[in-house]
């Protein structure tokens, strides 16, 4: 009986040892990060996942309805041909496999830029909530990045032309006003190339081409 | 002294298991007091609420994130189901099946490598800038952007996948991806071909960040070369809600096909 109660003892304090390391562990990862943050930074951080969850909650209501749609007419003994050719067509405009229409803003480069900066544009443009970009007639899509020193840039191995020329579909004051506040990725370039210019044009229409790149993969499998 | 021996030895097996174990809970309890007493300090009234709110976000975004993720699942099984033979249909859930596959909306395996950075352990010069000292945002981009060259077919970074849609920024020392906060270590998961390692240490923009950010301030970087490399499915939203599908003459889902939407 007493050797029972030790047992019992045992595996209590074991449990709690086992559940203390993991929120030990856990709250070093998670809040000594947010621990380093200034008070606007963490405002910054606020707005960004209300963004990001706001948007998810708009995908939740999207899929809701496919679902729903699916599963009447599945009930139905049928099949839902149309709602399936939506949702095609939608994951390829997302993905870059079709062409896209919309508004937007067009991005002029004014000068040379080495790749990474203009990286660093299409990271901000994405950031801004771009739907779909491309610079020149090249569809931006993973796997697609821009290299090269000033004034030899190359895409997907193509050279690209200057004044350098980008058009992200999206909402056009956040796009432009993400690129031009203060501070911003316009101002920062204006400090580190002088002879630079980088100028935003918001579009009504704006066409971007699909990729031409394969975008199945090859190597990698679905994992089940 | 032998008596002492033989009353050490009487001790049941458990009840020195127990010890020990009290003794690790009892160092656990006093670290966790100890890493409360610093941020306790550090904190003012206008830090606390944004803290915990930043958490709250964090952890309902990874609830959204499932449900998501469980809707998909969900509609692909109907549609599985509802297909019946019906021979457009079950082209056209293929068809879905793949453009899912292209976009990042499925979890992937395959060989590659994950890629760990980390924040510099050493000591910060009293003039030196501590976020240097620190992974960035623009470090998991680099990253990532080298892995693409290298050959990768598919990303994550600390369970984000990267899509076409992805943004990695910092917000003060912090990362986010996807405008999903993840934490240092950031583990860059590619999978790619079996000479993606080699392709990328040979790669001039790879070889510059060793030398500006691992040899100059000490980030860590890890490597390590796998036949099964898992990257997650996306779990964000891939509504176009300023942009709508465009005809396109290029026939073939991989690539882009227009498909009409009318019903039949």
């Amino acid at each position: 009986m007493r050797r029972a109660n030790g047992r019992l003892a045992l595996s209590l304090v074991l449990v709690l040892l086992g559940f203390l390391v993991v929120v030990q562990l856990r709250s070093q990862a998670a809040d000594a990060g947010l621990n380093a943050l200034s008070v606007q930074e963490l405002g910054e951080l606020v707005a960004n996942l209300t963004t990001r969850n706001n948007q998810l909650r708009d995908e939740i209501s999207t899929l809701q309805r496919q679902h729903d749609s699916v599963a009447a007419a599945v009930e139905r003994g049928g099949t839902s041909a149309a709602q399936m050719r939506a949702d095609l067509n939608r994951v390829l405009g997302w993905s870059g496999a079709l062409g896209v229409t919309g508004a937007g803003v067009r991005v002029t480069v004014d000068g040379t830029l080495p790749g990474e900066e203009v990286e660093f544009l299409l990271n901000e443009l994405r950031n801004a909530g771009a739907e779909a970009i491309s610079i020149g007639d090249i569809r931006v899509v993973p796997g697609v990045v821009v290299t090269g020193p000033p004034g030899s840039l190359v895409m997907s191995g193509i050279p690209l032309a200057e004044p350098l020329e980008l058009l992200a579909i999206g909402q056009t004051d956040t796009l432009g006003g993400s690129l031009s506040r203060a501070g911003g990725p316009i101002a920062q370039l204006a400090v580190r190339y002088p002879d630079v210019t980088v100028s935003v044009t918001g579009l009504d229409r704006i066409e971007i081409p699909p990729t031409d790149r394969n975008l199945q993969p090859v190597l990698g499998r679905p994992r089940l | 002294m032998s008596g002492l021996a033989a009353r050490i030895r009487a001790i049941p097996t458990w009840q020195i298991t127990l010890g020990v174990a009290l003794l690790g809970l009892g160092f656990l309890i006093a670290a966790q007091l100890a890493s409360e007493g610093p941020r306790t300090r550090y904190t003012t009234q206008e830090r606390v609420p944004l803290v915990a709110t930043a958490l709250d976000l964090q952890a309902e975004q990874e609830g959204l994130k499932d449900r998501i993720l469980a809707l998909r699942a969900s509609i692909g099984d109907l549609e599985a189901t509802g297909q019946g033979g019906a021979a457009v249909t079950t082209d056209l859930g293929d068809q879905l099946q793949r453009a899912r596959v292209a976009s990042g909306l499925v979890a992937m395996t395959g060989p590659g490598l994950v890629i760990q950075l980390s924040d510099s352990t050493a000591p910060v010069p009293p003039d030196g800038i501590e976020r240097e000292y620190l992974v960035s945002g623009q470090d998991v981009l680099t990253v990532v952007e080298e892995l693409w060259l290298a050959g990768a077919e598919g990303i994550a970074v600390n369970g984000e996948r990267i899509t076409a849609a992805t943004a990695i920024v910092d917000i003060g020392g912090s990362v986010l991806v996807n405008s999903a906060y993840v934490a240092a270590p950031y583990q860059v998961s590619a999978i790619g071909p079996p000479d993606m390692l080699d392709r990328l240490t040979r790669s001039a923009g790879f070889v510059d960040f060793i030398r500006g950010r691992v040899e100059m301030f000490g980030i860590g970087v890890g490597q390590s070369v796998s036949d099964g490399v898992d990257v997650p499915a996306y779990a964000g939203s891939v509504n176009l809600r300023y942009g709508r599908p465009a005809p396109s003459p290029t026939p073939d889902t991989g690539r882009g096909s227009p498909v009409p939407t009318e019903s039949p």
